[in-house]
């Protein structure tokens, strides 16, 4: 078995410290360089698509990957100069919680899967006003603002964010991802709220930002 | 029949005049009685005032006592915080860390003004409805309630990677629980619906549901003086229902909307109460025809099963919910009219 595979088990099973176990004795042979490229990446690409419906996987489990995510990054994060284990960076990203909802654990998810990616994350926390969103993302130069929200009402907030982008004259050129539990639920809220692209699992939000990145970038650029 | 007679005539499997609706109007009691939520979810006759515009206006078969989980957590030391159209939330969690539940001693819940909130609502709704409605309050598993104390986030991380002091806080839980919910039983609850986000299949893993969850119910629910309704919460529990089926207590479950209905029977057995219906979220969302429309095909489904309850899945009716849409619900049992066992 393949050290993605056996490392997909170990998750399945809750089992943090086998898979750094794993990871180490890897290590030991390849080099902690190269866990990144080699060992990571692949894992994460395997697990969103095994993981591509919510009947597939469950919160504990999503919530050890990112752990075992988390772990990876610190032992290389010595090794970089930047976040993303020297992959090419792709840039800021401005991530929160819609106004009135504290519920963090998604976000946290997200802003380790986009770490792990290469994204330069700036996470505002919870409860963050419309304004502040479009202010970080001004200030930071991000092409996506990612919304998480559990609730209705508080999903139902995100519109304001939507009408703070247009209002600036920012349509197109920020692009306004959301997720949470809510939008699994209800159907076509996403559009609703006025995003520009949500996905299903926290592991998939890596490659629906940078889905809406090159959104903006051909907006821009007219291209 | 009254509603307490039709909810009787349910867990016995009797013939009903009409099968018995139950949705979750907790919250909506505050809109129909026009009533700032910090006052609902803080005073007691503000609370029972909503729901007699809620059993006036829908003549729901079970009223529910407040669900307002955050509240335990601010019993604990939590920061509230107050919201416009929902309950309130937790702004701050008591505590951080898992060391901090060293020290951290449960609040009373026969002095504790929040807790005593709870059971106050329920002695008055009890007193003044108590013989012809049943009168429930939802309280999460033991399991869950760590998650209001410390957050999910630090709970998870506990209870999956450090299994020795996630049963040092149930050590600590599991007192305090029993005798939080013994007090609703005595002050007048006719159930208890636990909500079992650590038994769901899109939270919890088979091995934490057999080997942490269930294994806490089994203790705590047994020395629990009433009945008991374990939840879905908005999150599906087929998966893991047949690990849920022993428990004592347990008289009925109410699952996901995404919860196959034939096949939760198929696990739970003809003897338990089955509830199932729209999700709460949605309900507002759809007009009060698909509401009747995709509510008539749930009671097809289950036309042949004497203990089914229309409900609603996940936690209270969304404020916005236009009224017909509830109305519609009674519609559709009306549709069907008298079961027979």
């Amino acid at each position: 078995m393949d050290i993605q595979a056996l490392l997909i088990e170990r998750i399945h099973r809750g089992d943090r410290s086998g898979a750094h176990a794993l990871l180490d004795a890897w290590a030991a042979e390849y080099g902690y360089e190269h866990i990144p490229a080699e060992v990571l990446d692949p894992m994460l690409i395997q697990l969103g698509n095994e993981w591509s419906t919510s009947e597939t996987f469950t919160l504990a489990q999503m919530y050890v990957a990112a752990k075992v995510t988390e772990d990876v990054l610190d032992k290389v994060s010595h090794l970089f100069k930047v976040p993303g284990e020297g992959k090419p960076p792709k840039g800021p990203v401005v991530i929160g919680n819609s106004e009135d909802d504290f519920h963090a654990l998604g976000r946290h998810l997200v802003g380790t899967f986009l770490r792990a990616e290469g994204w330069d994350v700036h996470d505002l926390g919870n409860d963050v006003p419309a304004g502040r969103f479009v202010d970080m993302a001004q200030e930071v130069g991000a092409r996506v603002i990612g919304v998480s929200a559990m609730m209705l009402t508080t999903a139902l907030h995100i519109k304001k964010v939507r009408e703070e982008i247009d209002r600036r004259g920012l349509t197109g050129l920020i692009q306004l991802a959301v997720g949470g539990s809510v939008f699994n639920v209800c159907p076509g809220l996403a559009e609703e709220v006025g995003a520009d692209g949500t996905v299903a699992n926290a592991l998939k939000a890596a490659e629906l930002f940078v889905r809406l990145g090159e959104q903006s970038v051909r907006k821009e650029t007219g291209a | 029949m009254n509603s307490m007679e039709r909810i009787q005539a349910t867990l016995a499997g009797k013939p009903l005049d009409r099968r018995a609706v139950a949705p979750v109007l907790g919250l909506y009691g505050a809109r129909l009685t026009n009533c700032p939520l910090d006052r609902y979810y803080a005073d007691p006759v503000a609370y029972v005032r909503g729901q007699a515009a809620v059993r006036e206006m829908f003549q729901p078969d079970i009223l529910y006592a407040p669900l307002a989980f955050a509240s335990i957590g601010a019993a604990f030391g939590g920061e509230l915080v107050h919201l416009d159209t929902m309950p309130p939330d937790l702004r701050t969690p008591a505590i951080q860390s898992i060391q901090q539940w060293n020290t951290l001693m449960p609040p009373d819940p026969d002095s504790h003004p929040q807790l005593l909130y709870f059971r106050d609502a329920i002695r008055l709704l009890a007193e003044r409805f108590g013989s012809e409605v049943p009168i429930v309050i939802m309280v999460p598993i033991p399991t869950e309630l760590p998650d209001m104390v410390m957050g999910l986030e630090g709970w998870l991380e506990t209870v999956l990677f450090n299994p020795t002091a996630a049963q040092r806080v149930m050590d600590k839980v599991i007192p305090f629980y029993v005798r939080l919910v013994n007090g609703f039983f005595a002050a007048g609850a006719s159930f208890v619906v636990m909500p079992c986000g650590f038994a769901s299949s899109a939270i919890a893993t088979r091995k934490m549901v057999s080997l942490f969850t269930r294994p806490v119910l089994l203790n705590v629910l047994a020395q629990l003086n009433g009945p008991v309704i374990l939840q879905s919460m908005g999150a599906p529990m087929l998966d893991h229902l047949d690990l849920l089926t022993d428990v004592p207590r347990v008289s009925a479950f109410m699952v996901d909307q995404t919860d196959d209905l034939a096949r939760a029977r198929a696990v739970i057995g003809p003897d338990s109460v089955l509830f199932g219906g729209l999700d709460c979220t949605n309900i507002g969302r759809m007009t009060a025809a698909q509401v009747e429309e995709q509510s008539r095909a749930i009671l097809e489904d289950r036309r042949q099963d004497p203990r089914f309850v229309l409900g609603t899945s996940g936690p209270d009716v969304a404020w916005h919910t236009p009224p017909e849409n509830i109305h519609a619900l009674r519609s559709a049992v009306d549709f069907f009219g008298k079961v027979t066992a």
